[in-house]
């Protein structure tokens, strides 16, 4: 137990499926829109803090490298960079949507003038 | 030139931006437009095929200085065949996919200048970008890549359900998002399984390293990755569970964007599912999972179509179960079924965009699509009518159109591969398309005129029956000479399995 | 009058609740034939496990036509189930997500 919780890329992994989980949760079982919204930016960040942890290295160096360093020294220790990059694209996709939601909402809050989910979306046949 | 394969994503991508700033100056967004509209079919046309290195970052192979500076572990390794660089690879199945998504772009926009009273910056940009989305999803080598892309792409499509103003699209635009937003990230995390178990979001590495036995590609990660993608498919492309809120996205957007809509979702779904194909065609029950779906796609999406009362939404469950015969040809997996699959997706953007722009003229006319409020209207235009009842024919598959030649492949290769339930499947749901298509042309067109039936624009556009002419000679065209869309395909074909 | 408003309104009443259900011609027709389509296309797509076992495809067959024909009016029930409601599309989409990784991943690995 005390294993799991020192090593940092277990505990992370850990940490991210939380977030997907209790992000699916929010997402499907509150009905305010807002906290809807924010329970799907918690999976998102799930899916991000994923990435970003498959590239952590126990006592690695960071990805950058110095002339003088030993090819072959800064190959077997650096950290993995791509997942890294990766998730900074994805970060700014998920601010996006996360923006287009938050402007629908508000939209929908001042056509309905409430936050209920079952109440914005239940009446419109 | 290889130099024109980043410019096929680029082009829409600066008019889009450059159409945003014009806002309010509608002449000049007219001409620029319209230029870049015809401009973009024609692109794929002069470009050679080929792979193109984003940064110029080849693989270490073919940089035989940086190779020999680099130690023997990483020269003599798979590193060295790895692709650093965000890679675009141009081949004949993506000329023609670029080719068809230009024309049927450029229709879109060619009608929505005369059926939309103001032209709109933002409106323009919405569809330039989505288009450039979903060509990047085409060309791209990157599974990373093409998810980016495709969250674009699904941003641009909530964009033009949100500027169409019709009733309730605000609501539907937020259910998609909310649904997508579970989606999304789904495929992402499987995307991250396989960068985990791979180390690098290069298709062709991952193919390389399955099969090369790097890695074990029975391990647990690469199943839930497979699951996960799979998962992630289903959302990008609307089969179900997620047909009922594709259908009626399609239902919520104007008849000429519904047009461009339904063929960025084929595209998504080929280019996402020869990915699949590509990566997962090991796993024995893949391509029993892509069947059992399809098979529901096309089940559901046509019993579905037949009950509906709106137009637009029944066009919009056609267009999905449609889908399914495409998942059918990846489904069995042999060579003349991918490339039925893959004429059929071709098929189906061209016949749905024909009638979404066909029935939305009815919607230009009247303002409603409810059928129960509809009746008479082939005295309004009898050409026009006459040519939606092609495009109908073109759909479920009559001779001499080009639905008939890609759903007659799609039955002969599931004989040739020994399932001829699913050709018997096929051929139902066929003659049931064909069914719910006369019923809407009835109830639309032949039915006696309502008297509340109030008319409000009294012709239709000369461009939109341009458009409508030009679609249904390429759909003849294509179904008197398959051979022009099937040599495209073979090839690419014939390398992938 | 009064009497001739009795009988107008009795009609108007009827009129509502006939109208109400709105069960034309065609949308009983084409109930009818998705009904159809639905049952035979579920029952050809089951002959398909034949490819696994012939035992097994009997025994499905059977149960399959006795289910799908004790619970005959289907298409109200489905359209119900796939209606535009949120929470629905979410329920469906979620239970797919968990078939799919259940089976994928389970099904793989203790066969």
């Amino acid at each position: 137990m005390m294993d799991i919780l020192f090593d940092t890329q277990l505990a992370s992994f850990f940490t991210s499926a939380a977030f997907i989980i209790i992000g699916l949760f929010a997402a499907i079982f509150l009905d305010n829109i807002i906290k809807k919204i924010i329970g799907i930016a918690f999976i998102e960040e799930g899916a991000n803090l994923f990435l970003v942890t498959l590239g952590y290295k126990p006592g690695g160096i960071v990805p950058i490298f110095l002339p003088g360093m030993n090819s072959e020294w800064f190959a077997a220790n650096s950290a993995y960079a791509l997942p890294h990059a990766l998730v900074l694209t994805s970060v700014v996709i998920g601010a996006s949507t996360l923006a287009v939601m938050l402007a629908i909402a508000m939209v929908l809050y001042k056509k309905h003038g409430t936050l209920s989910t079952s109440k914005i979306l239940g009446d419109e046949k | 030139m290889n130099e024109l394969i980043p410019l096929m994503v680029i082009i829409p991508i600066a008019c889009g931006l450059l159409l945003n700033l014009l806002h309010k100056k509608d002449r000049s967004i007219r001409i620029l437009a319209i230029f870049v509209a015809i401009v973009l079919p024609i692109i794929p046309l002069l470009s050679n095929f080929g792979l193109h290195y984003f940064g110029g970052h080849a693989p270490l192979i073919d940089n035989s200085t940086l190779l020999g500076t680099l130690p023997s572990f990483i020269s003599n390794s798979a590193l060295a065949i790895f692709h650093p660089a965000i890679t675009y690879s141009y081949q004949s199945l993506q000329k023609l996919f670029i080719f068809i998504l230009g024309i049927v772009a450029f229709f879109a926009i060619f009608t929505s200048f005369n059926e939309t009273k103001k032209v709109s910056g933002p409106y323009m940009f919405l569809m330039f970008m989505g288009t450039a989305a979903v060509t990047a999803l085409l060309l791209s080598d990157d599974i990373f890549h093409m998810y980016i892309f495709f969250e674009i792409a699904a941003l641009c499509q909530v964009g033009i359900i949100l500027v169409s103003s019709t009733k309730g699209n605000y609501e539907t635009a937020l259910k998609y998002m909310i649904l997508g937003s579970i989606g999304g990230p789904l495929l992402l995390l499987g995307i991250g399984f396989l960068l985990g178990a791979v180390g690098s979001v290069n298709i062709t590495d991952i193919v390389y390293a399955i099969k090369h036995n790097l890695v074990n590609p029975f391990s647990q990660t690469f199943l839930i990755g497979f699951g996960l993608i799979f998962f992630g498919w289903l959302y990008a492309s609307g089969l179900p569970p997620f047909h009922t809120i594709k259908s009626s996205i399609y239902s919520k957007a104007l008849p000429h964007s519904a047009a461009l809509l339904q063929s960025f979702t084929v595209i998504t779904f080929i280019a996402l599912g020869i990915v699949i194909f590509r990566i997962f065609s090991y796993l024995p029950f893949m391509k029993m999972v892509i069947l059992i779906f399809s098979l529901i796609t096309m089940i559901l999406g046509v019993t579905m179509a037949i009950i509906q009362t709106d137009f637009r939404r029944i066009i919009g469950f056609l267009a999905v179960g449609e889908l399914g015969y495409i998942g059918i040809g990846i489904g069995i997996g042999t060579t003349l079924s991918l490339t039925a699959g893959i004429f059929q997706a071709v098929n189906e953007i061209l016949t749905t965009a024909l009638l979404f722009i066909g029935f939305g003229t009815v919607f230009y006319l009247t303002k409603t699509s409810d059928m129960k409020k509809l009746g008479g209207l082939i005295a309004q235009n009898p050409k026009v009518a006459i040519m939606v009842l092609l495009g109908g024919f073109a759909m479920a598959g009559v001779p001499p159109f080009n639905g008939f030649q890609s759903k007659l492949m799609i039955v002969q290769s599931s004989l040739n591969a020994g399932f001829p339930e699913i050709a018997i499947i096929a051929v139902l749901i066929s003659i049931i398309t064909f069914m719910t298509f006369m019923k809407v042309f009835h109830s639309v067109y032949l039915k006696p005129k309502p008297q509340d039936l109030q008319v409000v624009n009294e012709s239709i556009p000369t461009s939109t029956i341009f458009s409508i002419v030009i679609l249904l000679i390429i759909c003849l065209i294509i179904g008197l000479f398959p051979q022009l869309v099937t040599d495209n395909i073979y090839p690419f074909v014939a390398r992938l399995i | 009058m009064g009497l001739y408003d009795m009988i107008v309104n009795s009609f108007k009443e009827v009129r509502k609740k006939v109208v109400k259900d709105s069960a034309t011609n065609e949308s009983v027709s084409s109930a009818l034939a998705a009904e159809l389509t639905l049952i035979s296309t579920l029952l050809i797509a089951a002959i398909m496990l034949r490819h696994f076992n012939i035992t097994l495809t009997v025994v499905v067959i059977l149960g399959l036509g006795l289910l799908l024909t004790t619970n005959m009016p289907l298409i109200p029930k489905i359209k119900r189930e796939q209606d535009d409601s949120l929470e629905k599309m979410v329920f469906y989409a979620i239970l797919t997500l968990g078939i799919l990784i259940t089976v994928i991943y389970w099904g793989q690995t203790n066969v």
